[in-house]
C-alpha cells in the first residue's frame, strides 16, 4: 500500500503555470481563478506528485506524508 | 464633454520613454483597455486584466509573429523587408512563439531544467561571478553597472549553461547586444538584429550536432534531446538559444540596473539593505522586479472575439499587457509608487503569469539577489554620476543605456 499524502497548493504564490496539471492530471485541476487546486492526492504515484511539486516554478507544492505529518517537499 | 487632453498615440515619444509610469498610469485610470489607433493596437494596463488574460492562453495567441501579418512597428526601412521575413520565421521558431498544445510540449523539454531546485543550484557560481565583476569595478574605483556588471554577469550564466568555452564569450556577448534590437524602435534596427540571428545560428550549429551524439548536462543538450524525441525540428533547436540569450541577458541586465538605480534614489531603503544584506535580498528583489520591472510590456493575439470591460476585441487584434502599469496599480498593491523593500505580499507580474510565466524566472531572483546583497555588503553608499540617464526606445524593455556609478 502505498503510503497516504498531503499535497497543497498555496494560493498566494500559485501563477497558474499548470505544470503540475499536465505532469499529474488526476491530482491537480486549475481553478476558475486559472489556479492549481488539489482535487485528489490519492490520484497518481508518490513520484508522479513529487515530480509535480519539483517542477512548480514558483514552489507553491507542499506535499507530506499525511499520517506522520514528514515533510517530503520542499 | 470634459476638458480632458486626448490621450496620444506615439508609444515612443521621449516623455513616454523616460517615464512610462505616468502615461500608462493615465491609460490605467481613463481608458484601461486603450485601442491605439497609431500602431494598431489595443493597451491593458490594469492589474486584473493582465492576469486574466494572462492565464487565458486560449483566447491570446503567443505565436505572433506566424499570426500577425501587419508591418512591423515602428516602421522599418523599406529596404529591410526582406530581412524583417527573416526576423519573423526564427522568432516565429521559438518556443514562446507557440501555443498549447506544442507549447506546452516544448516547455516541457526545458522545463526540467529550470525548476527552483535546479537553479538554486547556479548560486555559487553567481556569487563567483559577481565577485569577481565587483573586484575589477572596486579596483577602478567606479562603474558603468551596464557595462561592467548588468551586462556581463547574465552572459556569463548563459554562456556557461550552453557550454561555450570562456575564449568565446566576448563573442557571445557581441551577437547578444545585436539581439538585443529586437525590442527596440530604431528605423535601420533589422540589420544588426539579423546579423545576430545567423551569427548565433553559425554559433550553434556544431554544438548542436556534437551534443546529439554526445550529450551532456547542458541547455544545447536538452534541446538537442528535444529534436531526438521529436518535438523539436533542428531549426527549433537552433533559434531557441538566442531566446535564452536575450531573454536572459536583456531582462536580468534591466533588473540589476533598475534595481541599482531604485536603492540610490530611495537611500532609506538602501540603509535597510545594508543592515541585514542577506537576510533583506530576497524581499528586495521581488520588489525591484515590481517597482521599476525590466519588462514593460508583452504582446499577444487575440484567437477569438473577446469582451474585456466595455470594449470587444476582434479575433486577429494585435494587444499588449503593459507590466509596469499593472505592477502599481493601486487596486492590487497599497502605496504602489512608494518604494518598500520590506513589502510582503508582493504578488508583482514582472514575470507575467499562466502558462507562460518566464522560465528563467527563478534564475533572474537568483541573479538580483547576489547582487544587490554585494553591492550592500561592498559599497557604504553609491551615487549616480551622469547629469542625466537615458533609456532604450523601446516599449518592451525599460533598459537604461547606462549607469555610471561612484561609491564612498
Amino acid at each position: 500500500m502505498a503510503r497516504k499524502l498531503r499535497v497543497w497548493v498555496d494560493q498566494q504564490a500559485c501563477v497558474g503555470n499548470a505544470m503540475c496539471e499536465a505532469i499529474a492530471p488526476k491530482v491537480f485541476r486549475l481553478n476558475d481563478n486559472r489556479q492549481s487546486e488539489v482535487v485528489d492526492p490519492a490520484a497518481d504515484s508518490e513520484e508522479k506528485i513529487l515530480e509535480a511539486a519539483e517542477n512548480c516554478p514558483v514552489s507553491a507544492i507542499f506535499v507530506e506524508d499525511a499520517e506522520t505529518g514528514e515533510q517530503l517537499f520542499p | 464633454m470634459t476638458a480632458v487632453a486626448p490621450i496620444q498615440d506615439d508609444l515612443f515619444t521621449a516623455d513616454v520613454i523616460a517615464d512610462p509610469y505616468a502615461y500608462y498610469g493615465r491609460l490605467r485610470e481613463q481608458d484601461p483597455v486603450h485601442w491605439n489607433e497609431k500602431y494598431d493596437l489595443w493597451v491593458v494596463t490594469r492589474y486584473d486584466d493582465l492576469v486574466w488574460l494572462t492565464r487565458h492562453h486560449e483566447l491570446f495567441s503567443s505565436a505572433v509573429f506566424k499570426n500577425d501579418p501587419r508591418p512591423a512597428y515602428p516602421a522599418i526601412d523599406e529596404s529591410d523587408l526582406g530581412l524583417y521575413e527573416y526576423v519573423k520565421n526564427y522568432q516565429g521558431d521559438q518556443f514562446i512563439q507557440h501555443d498549447r498544445p506544442e507549447h506546452l510540449e516544448m516547455r516541457r523539454v526545458m522545463h526540467g531544467y529550470f525548476t527552483p531546485k535546479s537553479m538554486e543550484a547556479w548560486r555559487p557560481f553567481v556569487q563567483a561571478a559577481v565577485k569577481e565583476l565587483l573586484d575589477a569595478a572596486e579596483e577602478k574605483g567606479s562603474m558603468d553597472v551596464m557595462r561592467d556588471l548588468a551586462t556581463p554577469l547574465p552572459v556569463l550564466v548563459i554562456a556557461e549553461m550552453m557550454g561555450v568555452p570562456r575564449e568565446d564569450r566576448p563573442y557571445i556577448r557581441q551577437l547578444a547586444e545585436k539581439l538585443l534590437y529586437i525590442g527596440r524602435g530604431e528605423y535601420d534596427r533589422m540589420k544588426p538584429l539579423t546579423e545576430g540571428m545567423r551569427g548565433m545560428i553559425e554559433y550553434v550549429s556544431p554544438l548542436v550536432d556534437r551534443r546529439i551524439v554526445d550529450p551532456g548536462d547542458d541547455f544545447i543538450s536538452v534541446l538537442a534531446r528535444g529534436e531526438k524525441q521529436g518535438v523539436f525540428t533542428r531549426h527549433e533547436v537552433l533559434v531557441n538559444p538566442s531566446l535564452l540569450l536575450l531573454a536572459g541577458h536583456e531582462t536580468t541586465i534591466n533588473l540589476l540596473c533598475n534595481g541599482t538605480l531604485s536603492f540610490i534614489r530611495h537611500p532609506d531603503q538602501w540603509a535597510l539593505l545594508k543592515q541585514d544584506p542577506a537576510g533583506a535580498a530576497k524581499r528586495a528583489t521581488e520588489e525591484c522586479l515590481r517597482y521599476d520591472s525590466p519588462v514593460v510590456s508583452i504582446q499577444r493575439i487575440a484567437s477569438q472575439d473577446v469582451e474585456l470591460r466595455d470594449k470587444v476585441l476582434r479575433k486577429g487584434d494585435r494587444l499588449r499587457w503593459f507590466i509596469s502599469s499593472a505592477n502599481r496599480d493601486p487596486e492590487a498593491f497599497a502605496n504602489p509608487t512608494t518604494f518598500d523593500i520590506t513589502r510582503h505580499p508582493n504578488p508583482h507580474v514582472a514575470f507575467g503569469s499562466g502558462t507562460h510565466h518566464c522560465l528563467g524566472a527563478t534564475l533572474a531572483r537568483v541573479e538580483g539577489q547576489e547582487v544587490f546583497k554585494a553591492l550592500a555588503e561592498r559599497f557604504p553608499s553609491l551615487q549616480v554620476e551622469a547629469d542625466g540617464l537615458d533609456y532604450q526606445p523601446s516599449i518592451t524593455f525599460r533598459s537604461l543605456k547606462s549607469l555610471p556609478i561612484t561609491w564612498h
